[in-house]
Protein backbone atom coordinates (compact mmCIF):
# COMPACT_ATOMS: atom_id res chain seq x y z
CA UNK A 1 0.00 0.00 0.00
CA UNK A 2 2.65 2.48 1.02
CA UNK A 3 5.13 3.16 -1.71
CA UNK A 4 7.80 5.71 -2.27
CA UNK A 5 9.78 6.11 -5.42
CA UNK A 6 12.65 8.35 -6.26
CA UNK A 7 13.44 8.47 -9.95
CA UNK A 8 14.73 10.74 -12.59
CA UNK A 9 13.46 10.38 -16.14
CA UNK A 10 12.82 6.66 -16.80
CA UNK A 11 15.45 6.38 -19.54
CA UNK A 12 18.05 7.56 -17.06
CA UNK A 13 17.14 4.88 -14.57
CA UNK A 14 20.07 2.61 -15.41
CA UNK A 15 22.59 5.42 -15.22
CA UNK A 16 21.07 6.60 -11.97
CA UNK A 17 21.51 3.18 -10.45
CA UNK A 18 25.18 3.21 -11.43
CA UNK A 19 25.83 6.66 -9.95
CA UNK A 20 23.94 5.52 -6.87
CA UNK A 21 26.33 2.59 -6.52
CA UNK A 22 29.35 4.82 -7.07
CA UNK A 23 28.05 7.22 -4.43
CA UNK A 24 27.48 4.40 -1.94
CA UNK A 25 31.02 3.21 -2.53
CA UNK A 26 32.47 6.71 -2.00
CA UNK A 27 30.41 7.10 1.13
CA UNK A 28 31.77 3.82 2.46
CA UNK A 29 35.35 4.96 1.80
CA UNK A 30 34.81 8.36 3.44
CA UNK A 31 33.15 6.84 6.50
CA UNK A 32 35.94 4.26 6.81
CA UNK A 33 38.57 6.99 6.65
CA UNK A 34 36.67 8.94 9.30
CA UNK A 35 36.45 5.93 11.64
CA UNK A 36 40.15 5.21 11.28
CA UNK A 37 41.00 8.84 11.87
CA UNK A 38 38.74 9.24 14.88
CA UNK A 39 40.27 6.20 16.45
CA UNK A 40 43.68 7.82 16.73
CA UNK A 41 42.81 11.33 17.65
CA UNK A 42 44.30 12.38 20.93
CA UNK A 43 46.35 9.23 21.38
CA UNK A 44 50.11 9.48 21.66
CA UNK A 45 50.98 6.19 20.00
CA UNK A 46 48.23 6.54 17.45
CA UNK A 47 48.00 3.67 15.01
CA UNK A 48 50.40 1.59 17.08
CA UNK A 49 47.68 0.92 19.65
CA UNK A 50 45.54 -1.15 17.33
CA UNK A 51 48.53 -3.19 16.30
CA UNK A 52 49.85 -3.54 19.84
CA UNK A 53 46.56 -4.75 21.32
CA UNK A 54 46.20 -8.12 19.56
CA UNK A 55 49.96 -8.57 19.73
CA UNK A 56 50.03 -8.07 23.50
CA UNK A 57 47.00 -10.31 23.92
CA UNK A 58 48.79 -12.94 21.87
CA UNK A 59 51.91 -12.68 24.01
CA UNK A 60 49.87 -13.08 27.20
CA UNK A 61 48.14 -16.18 25.81
CA UNK A 62 51.46 -17.59 24.63
CA UNK A 63 53.05 -17.00 28.00
CA UNK A 64 50.18 -18.63 29.89
CA UNK A 65 49.66 -21.60 27.61
CA UNK A 66 53.04 -22.28 26.16
CA UNK A 67 55.41 -21.24 28.95
CA UNK A 68 53.36 -21.81 32.13
CA UNK A 69 51.12 -24.72 31.09
CA UNK A 70 53.64 -26.03 28.55
CA UNK A 71 50.99 -26.84 25.96
CA UNK A 72 52.51 -28.37 22.86
CA UNK A 73 50.03 -28.29 20.01
CA UNK A 74 51.92 -28.29 16.76
CA UNK A 75 55.37 -28.32 15.35
CA UNK A 76 55.13 -24.57 14.74
CA UNK A 77 56.20 -22.19 17.52
CA UNK A 78 53.12 -21.53 19.62
CA UNK A 79 53.26 -17.76 19.30
CA UNK A 80 53.10 -18.01 15.50
CA UNK A 81 50.43 -20.68 15.65
CA UNK A 82 48.38 -18.36 17.87
CA UNK A 83 48.91 -15.01 16.14
CA UNK A 84 48.17 -16.38 12.67
CA UNK A 85 44.66 -17.08 13.95
CA UNK A 86 44.29 -14.27 16.48
CA UNK A 87 44.87 -11.43 14.00
CA UNK A 88 42.05 -12.39 11.62
CA UNK A 89 39.87 -13.19 14.64
CA UNK A 90 40.50 -9.71 16.06
CA UNK A 91 39.20 -8.23 12.81
CA UNK A 92 36.08 -10.39 13.10
CA UNK A 93 35.41 -9.70 16.77
CA UNK A 94 36.07 -5.95 16.77
CA UNK A 95 33.96 -5.50 13.60
CA UNK A 96 30.94 -7.05 15.24
CA UNK A 97 31.49 -5.22 18.51
CA UNK A 98 31.96 -1.76 17.01
CA UNK A 99 29.15 -2.23 14.50
CA UNK A 100 26.66 -2.64 17.36
CA UNK A 101 26.71 1.13 17.83
CA UNK A 102 26.77 1.97 14.11
CA UNK A 103 23.15 3.12 14.01
CA UNK A 104 22.53 4.00 17.64
CA UNK A 105 25.62 6.24 17.89
CA UNK A 106 24.83 8.05 14.66
CA UNK A 107 21.30 9.11 15.51
CA UNK A 108 21.93 12.74 14.53
CA UNK A 109 23.13 11.75 11.08
CA UNK A 110 20.36 9.21 10.48
CA UNK A 111 17.71 11.73 11.45
CA UNK A 112 19.05 14.43 9.21
CA UNK A 113 19.85 12.94 5.84
CA UNK A 114 18.61 9.99 3.89
CA UNK A 115 21.42 7.86 2.51
CA UNK A 116 22.02 4.14 2.10
CA UNK A 117 22.26 3.45 5.78
CA UNK A 118 23.76 -0.01 5.53
CA UNK A 119 27.11 1.66 4.80
CA UNK A 120 27.41 2.58 8.49
CA UNK A 121 27.85 -0.96 9.89
CA UNK A 122 29.85 -1.89 6.81
CA UNK A 123 32.24 0.98 7.51
CA UNK A 124 32.87 -0.56 10.94
CA UNK A 125 33.96 -3.74 9.15
CA UNK A 126 36.16 -1.97 6.61
CA UNK A 127 37.90 0.23 9.16
CA UNK A 128 38.73 -2.88 11.19
CA UNK A 129 39.90 -4.52 7.97
CA UNK A 130 42.31 -1.61 7.56
CA UNK A 131 43.85 -2.45 10.94
CA UNK A 132 44.00 -6.14 10.11
CA UNK A 133 45.85 -5.45 6.87
CA UNK A 134 48.35 -3.33 8.80
CA UNK A 135 48.93 -6.19 11.24
CA UNK A 136 49.96 -8.62 8.48
CA UNK A 137 53.52 -7.17 8.13
CA UNK A 138 54.04 -7.79 11.86
CA UNK A 139 53.13 -11.41 11.33
CA UNK A 140 55.47 -11.59 8.35
CA UNK A 141 58.33 -10.20 10.46
CA UNK A 142 57.73 -12.80 13.18
CA UNK A 143 57.44 -15.60 10.62
CA UNK A 144 60.70 -14.62 8.94
CA UNK A 145 62.42 -14.33 12.32
CA UNK A 146 61.45 -17.95 13.06
CA UNK A 147 62.62 -19.19 9.66
CA UNK A 148 59.28 -19.23 7.81
CA UNK A 149 59.06 -17.74 4.34
CA UNK A 150 55.72 -16.41 3.07
CA UNK A 151 55.18 -17.84 -0.42
CA UNK A 152 53.50 -16.47 -3.57
CA UNK A 153 50.29 -18.26 -2.48
CA UNK A 154 49.69 -15.29 -0.17
CA UNK A 155 49.02 -13.03 -3.15
CA UNK A 156 45.91 -15.03 -4.00
CA UNK A 157 45.09 -16.42 -0.56
CA UNK A 158 45.04 -13.20 1.45
CA UNK A 159 42.58 -11.33 -0.84
CA UNK A 160 40.45 -14.45 -1.18
CA UNK A 161 40.15 -15.00 2.57
CA UNK A 162 39.56 -11.29 3.15
CA UNK A 163 36.70 -11.46 0.64
CA UNK A 164 35.19 -14.48 2.37
CA UNK A 165 35.49 -12.88 5.79
CA UNK A 166 33.97 -9.61 4.50
CA UNK A 167 31.04 -11.58 3.18
CA UNK A 168 30.75 -13.47 6.43
CA UNK A 169 30.71 -10.24 8.46
CA UNK A 170 28.15 -8.36 6.33
CA UNK A 171 25.09 -10.22 7.62
CA UNK A 172 25.94 -10.28 11.33
CA UNK A 173 26.89 -6.58 11.50
CA UNK A 174 23.65 -5.53 9.78
CA UNK A 175 21.66 -7.65 12.22
CA UNK A 176 23.49 -6.53 15.36
CA UNK A 177 23.50 -2.84 14.42
CA UNK A 178 19.78 -2.88 13.55
CA UNK A 179 18.71 -4.72 16.70
CA UNK A 180 20.87 -2.53 18.91
CA UNK A 181 18.74 0.49 17.97
CA UNK A 182 15.85 -1.09 19.84
CA UNK A 183 17.70 -2.99 22.54
CA UNK A 184 20.57 -0.76 23.51
CA UNK A 185 22.25 -3.19 25.86
CA UNK A 186 22.61 -5.78 23.14
CA UNK A 187 26.17 -4.54 22.65
CA UNK A 188 27.13 -5.76 26.12
CA UNK A 189 25.63 -9.17 25.43
CA UNK A 190 27.48 -9.26 22.10
CA UNK A 191 30.75 -8.56 23.88
CA UNK A 192 30.27 -11.53 26.21
CA UNK A 193 29.18 -13.79 23.36
CA UNK A 194 32.19 -12.82 21.28
CA UNK A 195 34.58 -13.78 24.10
CA UNK A 196 32.78 -17.10 24.34
CA UNK A 197 33.02 -17.56 20.58
CA UNK A 198 36.76 -16.87 20.76
CA UNK A 199 37.27 -19.87 23.03
CA UNK A 200 34.93 -22.05 20.94
CA UNK A 201 36.97 -21.34 17.83
CA UNK A 202 40.27 -23.13 17.20
CA UNK A 203 42.49 -20.13 17.92
CA UNK A 204 44.32 -21.19 21.08
CA UNK A 205 44.24 -24.82 19.94
CA UNK A 206 44.14 -26.64 16.58
CA UNK A 207 40.84 -27.77 15.09
CA UNK A 208 42.05 -31.37 14.96
CA UNK A 209 42.25 -31.46 18.76
CA UNK A 210 38.51 -30.95 19.23
CA UNK A 211 37.50 -32.68 16.04
CA UNK A 212 38.79 -35.97 17.41
CA UNK A 213 36.66 -35.66 20.53
CA UNK A 214 33.57 -33.84 19.30
CA UNK A 215 33.35 -35.08 15.72
CA UNK A 216 31.79 -33.15 12.85
CA UNK A 217 29.89 -30.86 15.26
CA UNK A 218 32.90 -28.53 15.23
CA UNK A 219 32.10 -27.60 11.63
CA UNK A 220 28.91 -25.90 12.82
CA UNK A 221 31.14 -23.03 13.88
CA UNK A 222 31.66 -21.12 10.63
CA UNK A 223 34.69 -19.35 12.05
CA UNK A 224 36.45 -22.69 12.69
CA UNK A 225 36.93 -23.41 8.99
CA UNK A 226 37.86 -19.82 8.19
CA UNK A 227 40.39 -19.50 11.00
CA UNK A 228 41.96 -22.82 10.01
CA UNK A 229 42.22 -21.55 6.44
CA UNK A 230 43.98 -18.37 7.60
CA UNK A 231 46.41 -20.42 9.65
CA UNK A 232 47.14 -22.85 6.82
CA UNK A 233 47.88 -19.90 4.59
CA UNK A 234 50.04 -17.93 7.02
CA UNK A 235 52.03 -20.88 8.38
CA UNK A 236 52.13 -23.37 5.53
CA UNK A 237 51.39 -21.25 2.41
CA UNK A 238 48.33 -23.41 1.71
CA UNK A 239 45.44 -21.98 -0.28
CA UNK A 240 41.93 -22.54 1.13
CA UNK A 241 40.24 -25.72 -0.10
CA UNK A 242 36.71 -27.05 -0.12
CA UNK A 243 36.62 -27.42 3.67
CA UNK A 244 35.90 -23.69 3.83
CA UNK A 245 32.20 -24.45 3.01
CA UNK A 246 30.79 -23.87 6.52
CA UNK A 247 31.98 -20.25 6.37
CA UNK A 248 30.40 -19.74 2.94
CA UNK A 249 27.08 -21.31 3.94
CA UNK A 250 26.95 -19.23 7.11
CA UNK A 251 27.86 -16.07 5.18
CA UNK A 252 24.99 -16.60 2.73
CA UNK A 253 22.41 -17.38 5.42
CA UNK A 254 23.54 -14.52 7.64
CA UNK A 255 23.49 -12.06 4.75
CA UNK A 256 19.90 -12.94 3.94
CA UNK A 257 18.87 -12.79 7.61
CA UNK A 258 20.74 -9.55 8.21
CA UNK A 259 19.25 -7.88 5.13
CA UNK A 260 15.73 -8.94 6.06
CA UNK A 261 16.17 -7.68 9.63
CA UNK A 262 17.62 -4.40 8.42
CA UNK A 263 14.85 -3.84 5.85
CA UNK A 264 12.20 -4.62 8.42
CA UNK A 265 13.65 -2.47 11.20
CA UNK A 266 14.96 0.48 9.18
CA UNK A 267 11.49 2.03 8.98
CA UNK A 268 11.31 2.15 12.76
CA UNK A 269 14.70 3.85 13.23
CA UNK A 270 13.18 7.34 13.13
CA UNK A 271 11.02 6.61 16.20
CA UNK A 272 13.54 4.54 18.16
CA UNK A 273 16.65 6.65 17.70
CA UNK B 1 9.95 31.44 -20.83
CA UNK B 2 8.58 28.14 -19.57
CA UNK B 3 9.45 24.86 -21.19
CA UNK B 4 7.20 21.82 -20.70
CA UNK B 5 9.98 20.34 -18.58
CA UNK B 6 9.65 23.10 -15.98
CA UNK B 7 6.04 22.07 -15.57
CA UNK B 8 7.15 18.65 -14.42
CA UNK B 9 5.66 17.43 -11.18
CA UNK B 10 8.63 16.87 -8.87
CA UNK B 11 6.86 16.05 -5.62
CA UNK B 12 3.59 14.18 -5.67
CA UNK B 13 1.90 13.11 -2.48
CA UNK B 14 -1.10 10.93 -3.12
CA UNK B 15 -3.29 10.39 -0.06
CA UNK B 16 -0.31 10.17 2.22
CA UNK B 17 -0.93 9.27 5.85
CA UNK B 18 1.57 8.87 8.63
CA UNK B 19 0.87 7.07 11.86
CA UNK B 20 2.99 7.14 14.96
CA UNK B 21 2.43 5.16 18.09
CA UNK B 22 2.52 6.69 21.54
CA UNK B 23 3.96 4.14 23.90
CA UNK B 24 2.92 4.26 27.53
CA UNK B 25 6.38 3.06 28.53
CA UNK B 26 9.52 2.57 26.50
CA UNK B 27 11.37 -0.71 26.73
CA UNK B 28 14.70 0.35 25.39
CA UNK B 29 16.77 -2.26 27.12
CA UNK B 30 17.00 -5.97 26.69
CA UNK B 31 17.12 -6.37 30.47
CA UNK B 32 14.04 -4.25 31.08
CA UNK B 33 12.17 -5.99 28.29
CA UNK B 34 12.98 -9.46 29.60
CA UNK B 35 12.37 -8.68 33.27
CA UNK B 36 9.01 -7.15 32.47
CA UNK B 37 8.03 -9.45 29.66
CA UNK B 38 4.29 -9.50 30.46
CA UNK B 39 4.20 -5.70 30.71
CA UNK B 40 6.31 -5.45 27.59
CA UNK B 41 3.91 -7.54 25.54
CA UNK B 42 0.91 -5.73 26.97
CA UNK B 43 2.53 -2.37 26.32
CA UNK B 44 3.05 -3.11 22.66
CA UNK B 45 -0.67 -3.85 22.41
CA UNK B 46 -1.74 -0.85 24.47
CA UNK B 47 0.07 1.62 22.26
CA UNK B 48 -1.97 4.57 21.09
CA UNK B 49 -2.04 5.37 17.39
CA UNK B 50 -1.52 9.00 16.47
CA UNK B 51 -2.02 10.19 12.94
CA UNK B 52 0.50 12.91 12.19
CA UNK B 53 -0.76 13.20 8.61
CA UNK B 54 -4.10 12.11 7.21
CA UNK B 55 -4.75 11.67 3.49
CA UNK B 56 -2.57 14.51 2.38
CA UNK B 57 -2.52 15.01 -1.39
CA UNK B 58 -0.22 17.64 -2.76
CA UNK B 59 1.53 18.20 -6.07
CA UNK B 60 4.54 20.46 -6.35
CA UNK B 61 5.96 21.37 -9.76
CA UNK B 62 9.51 22.08 -10.71
CA UNK B 63 10.62 25.58 -9.78
CA UNK B 64 7.71 26.25 -7.47
CA UNK B 65 8.28 27.43 -3.95
CA UNK B 66 5.67 26.30 -1.52
CA UNK B 67 5.25 27.41 2.07
CA UNK B 68 3.78 25.07 4.66
CA UNK B 69 2.22 26.80 7.64
CA UNK B 70 0.14 25.68 10.55
CA UNK B 71 0.08 25.55 14.34
CA UNK B 72 2.46 23.39 16.39
CA UNK B 73 1.82 19.70 15.88
CA UNK B 74 -0.05 20.20 12.63
CA UNK B 75 2.30 17.82 10.81
CA UNK B 76 4.48 20.35 8.98
CA UNK B 77 7.79 18.79 9.93
CA UNK B 78 6.44 15.27 9.43
CA UNK B 79 5.55 16.26 5.89
CA UNK B 80 9.10 17.43 5.21
CA UNK B 81 10.56 14.31 6.81
CA UNK B 82 8.39 12.15 4.56
CA UNK B 83 9.44 14.01 1.42
CA UNK B 84 13.11 13.68 2.40
CA UNK B 85 12.55 9.94 3.04
CA UNK B 86 13.61 10.24 6.66
CA UNK B 87 10.23 8.96 7.72
CA UNK B 88 8.53 6.10 5.91
CA UNK B 89 4.88 6.71 5.19
CA UNK B 90 2.11 4.53 6.57
CA UNK B 91 -0.38 4.80 3.71
CA UNK B 92 -0.50 6.40 0.31
CA UNK B 93 2.05 7.06 -2.39
CA UNK B 94 4.94 9.45 -2.68
CA UNK B 95 6.91 10.31 -5.81
CA UNK B 96 9.96 12.54 -5.67
CA UNK B 97 11.94 13.43 -8.79
CA UNK B 98 15.35 14.98 -8.24
CA UNK B 99 17.98 15.44 -5.60
CA UNK B 100 16.51 16.47 -2.27
CA UNK B 101 18.57 18.64 0.01
CA UNK B 102 17.01 18.92 3.43
CA UNK B 103 17.86 21.99 5.48
CA UNK B 104 16.69 20.34 8.67
CA UNK B 105 18.54 20.56 11.96
CA UNK B 106 21.53 22.11 10.27
CA UNK B 107 24.88 20.72 11.22
CA UNK B 108 23.40 17.83 13.19
CA UNK B 109 25.31 15.32 11.09
CA UNK B 110 28.70 16.87 11.74
CA UNK B 111 31.26 15.06 13.83
CA UNK B 112 32.93 17.32 16.42
CA UNK B 113 36.32 15.57 16.29
CA UNK B 114 37.13 16.19 12.64
CA UNK B 115 37.65 19.46 10.81
CA UNK B 116 35.02 21.56 9.12
CA UNK B 117 36.58 20.72 5.76
CA UNK B 118 36.32 16.96 6.30
CA UNK B 119 32.79 17.27 7.63
CA UNK B 120 31.81 19.39 4.65
CA UNK B 121 33.03 16.75 2.16
CA UNK B 122 31.35 13.89 4.01
CA UNK B 123 28.07 15.78 4.34
CA UNK B 124 28.07 16.88 0.71
CA UNK B 125 28.51 13.23 -0.32
CA UNK B 126 25.75 12.24 2.09
CA UNK B 127 23.53 14.82 0.38
CA UNK B 128 24.20 13.26 -2.99
CA UNK B 129 27.30 14.81 -4.55
CA UNK B 130 30.17 12.72 -5.78
CA UNK B 131 33.40 13.13 -3.87
CA UNK B 132 34.99 15.03 -6.75
CA UNK B 133 32.07 17.46 -7.00
CA UNK B 134 32.18 17.94 -3.24
CA UNK B 135 35.87 18.79 -3.30
CA UNK B 136 35.34 21.25 -6.13
CA UNK B 137 32.70 23.06 -4.07
CA UNK B 138 34.85 23.21 -0.94
CA UNK B 139 36.24 26.69 -1.46
CA UNK B 140 32.80 28.11 -2.17
CA UNK B 141 31.51 26.51 1.02
CA UNK B 142 34.43 27.88 3.00
CA UNK B 143 33.82 31.38 1.67
CA UNK B 144 30.10 31.26 2.20
CA UNK B 145 30.37 30.05 5.80
CA UNK B 146 32.86 32.83 6.68
CA UNK B 147 34.78 30.44 8.91
CA UNK B 148 38.25 31.64 7.91
CA UNK B 149 40.96 29.66 9.67
CA UNK B 150 38.39 27.66 11.61
CA UNK B 151 37.52 25.70 8.46
CA UNK B 152 40.48 23.42 9.12
CA UNK B 153 39.97 23.19 12.88
CA UNK B 154 38.06 20.34 14.57
CA UNK B 155 34.41 21.29 14.80
CA UNK B 156 34.36 20.97 18.59
CA UNK B 157 36.07 24.36 18.64
CA UNK B 158 33.13 25.93 16.76
CA UNK B 159 30.42 28.11 18.23
CA UNK B 160 26.85 27.01 17.54
CA UNK B 161 26.56 29.82 15.01
CA UNK B 162 29.58 28.52 13.13
CA UNK B 163 28.08 25.02 13.09
CA UNK B 164 24.91 26.29 11.51
CA UNK B 165 26.74 28.48 9.04
CA UNK B 166 28.75 25.56 7.75
CA UNK B 167 25.63 23.38 7.69
CA UNK B 168 23.83 25.95 5.60
CA UNK B 169 26.82 26.41 3.31
CA UNK B 170 26.97 22.67 2.60
CA UNK B 171 23.23 22.28 2.10
CA UNK B 172 22.91 25.10 -0.44
CA UNK B 173 26.05 24.21 -2.38
CA UNK B 174 25.10 20.65 -3.25
CA UNK B 175 23.20 21.81 -6.33
CA UNK B 176 19.85 20.83 -4.86
CA UNK B 177 16.95 20.25 -7.18
CA UNK B 178 14.53 20.30 -4.30
CA UNK B 179 15.37 22.31 -1.18
CA UNK B 180 13.47 21.57 2.00
CA UNK B 181 13.75 24.34 4.58
CA UNK B 182 12.52 23.83 8.11
CA UNK B 183 12.61 26.85 10.40
CA UNK B 184 16.33 27.33 9.96
CA UNK B 185 16.33 30.84 8.63
CA UNK B 186 16.20 32.34 12.09
CA UNK B 187 19.85 31.50 12.70
CA UNK B 188 23.05 33.48 12.64
CA UNK B 189 23.38 37.22 12.82
CA UNK B 190 21.34 39.62 10.73
CA UNK B 191 24.02 39.82 8.09
CA UNK B 192 24.23 36.05 7.64
CA UNK B 193 20.46 35.77 7.55
CA UNK B 194 20.35 38.33 4.78
CA UNK B 195 22.91 36.26 2.90
CA UNK B 196 20.89 33.08 3.33
CA UNK B 197 17.73 34.76 2.06
CA UNK B 198 19.62 36.17 -0.88
CA UNK B 199 20.96 32.71 -1.68
CA UNK B 200 17.56 31.08 -1.45
CA UNK B 201 16.21 33.80 -3.71
CA UNK B 202 18.97 32.97 -6.19
CA UNK B 203 18.17 29.25 -6.06
CA UNK B 204 14.54 30.14 -6.68
CA UNK B 205 15.48 32.03 -9.79
CA UNK B 206 17.51 29.00 -10.90
CA UNK B 207 14.25 27.02 -10.82
CA UNK B 208 15.12 25.04 -7.71
CA UNK B 209 11.97 23.71 -6.09
CA UNK B 210 11.65 24.97 -2.53
CA UNK B 211 9.44 23.73 0.27
CA UNK B 212 9.56 26.05 3.25
CA UNK B 213 8.12 25.22 6.65
CA UNK B 214 7.81 28.21 8.88
CA UNK B 215 6.02 29.88 11.72
CA UNK B 216 7.18 33.13 10.23
CA UNK B 217 4.29 33.99 7.96
CA UNK B 218 6.16 36.97 6.56
CA UNK B 219 8.88 34.84 5.00
CA UNK B 220 6.19 32.59 3.51
CA UNK B 221 4.51 35.62 1.94
CA UNK B 222 7.85 36.85 0.72
CA UNK B 223 9.31 33.68 -0.74
CA UNK B 224 6.48 31.44 -1.79
CA UNK B 225 4.33 31.16 -4.86
CA UNK B 226 1.87 29.02 -3.00
CA UNK B 227 1.05 28.24 0.61
CA UNK B 228 -0.48 25.22 2.30
CA UNK B 229 -2.13 25.38 5.68
CA UNK B 230 -1.95 22.19 7.69
CA UNK B 231 -4.15 21.51 10.67
CA UNK B 232 -4.28 18.27 12.62
CA UNK B 233 -2.38 16.49 9.89
CA UNK B 234 -4.72 17.46 7.08
CA UNK B 235 -4.66 20.24 4.50
CA UNK B 236 -7.02 22.95 5.70
CA UNK B 237 -6.35 25.52 3.02
CA UNK B 238 -4.19 25.90 -0.06
CA UNK B 239 -3.61 28.74 -2.47
CA UNK B 240 -2.02 32.16 -2.75
CA UNK B 241 0.27 32.87 0.21
CA UNK B 242 -1.48 36.07 1.30
CA UNK B 243 -4.90 34.41 1.43
CA UNK B 244 -3.72 31.26 3.16
CA UNK B 245 -1.76 33.26 5.72
CA UNK B 246 -4.83 35.37 6.45
CA UNK B 247 -6.87 32.23 6.83
CA UNK B 248 -4.29 30.84 9.23
CA UNK B 249 -4.14 34.00 11.28
CA UNK B 250 -7.89 34.32 11.52
CA UNK B 251 -8.25 30.67 12.48
CA UNK B 252 -5.63 30.56 15.15
CA UNK B 253 -5.21 34.10 16.35
CA UNK B 254 -8.09 36.40 16.95
CA UNK B 255 -6.33 39.57 15.91
CA UNK B 256 -9.34 41.16 14.31
CA UNK B 257 -11.56 40.13 17.17
CA UNK B 258 -13.96 38.66 14.64
CA UNK B 259 -15.40 35.34 15.74
CA UNK B 260 -14.25 32.67 13.35
CA UNK B 261 -16.19 29.79 14.77
CA UNK B 262 -13.87 27.41 13.01
CA UNK B 263 -11.08 27.21 15.54
CA UNK B 264 -10.97 23.58 16.48
CA UNK B 265 -7.55 23.49 18.03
Amino acid sequence: MATASIASRPDLWERLKLTQMARTWELLLLLTAREVKLRYQGTVLGLLWTLAKPLLLGLVFSFALSYVLRVKVTDAPYVLFLLSALFPWTWFQSSIQTSAGSFSNNAALLKKVYFPRFVLPLSAVTSQLFHFVLSIPILVLLLVAKGYHPGPEWLLGVPLLIAIQLLLLAGPVLLVASLNVFLRDLEHLVEVLMTLWLYLTPILYPLALVEKRLGPVVHLNPMASLIEAWRDLFLYDQLPGTDIWPALVFAAVALVAGSIAFKALEGQFEVAL
Amino acid sequence: MRSPYSEQEVIVLDNVSKRYFLHPQRMGELKTALLHLPTFLKASRARQPFWALRDVSLTIRRGESVGIIGPNGAGKSTLLRIVSRLAPLTKGKLTVRGRVSPLLELGAGFHPQISGRENAVLNAVLLGLSRKEAEEKLEEMADFSELGGFFDQPMRTYSSGMYVRLGFAVAVHVKPEILLVDEVLAVGDAEFQRKCFAHIEKLRQDKVTIVLVSHDVDSVKRFCDRAVLLNHGAIAAEGRPREVVDEYLSRHFEFSGAPTGRDDS
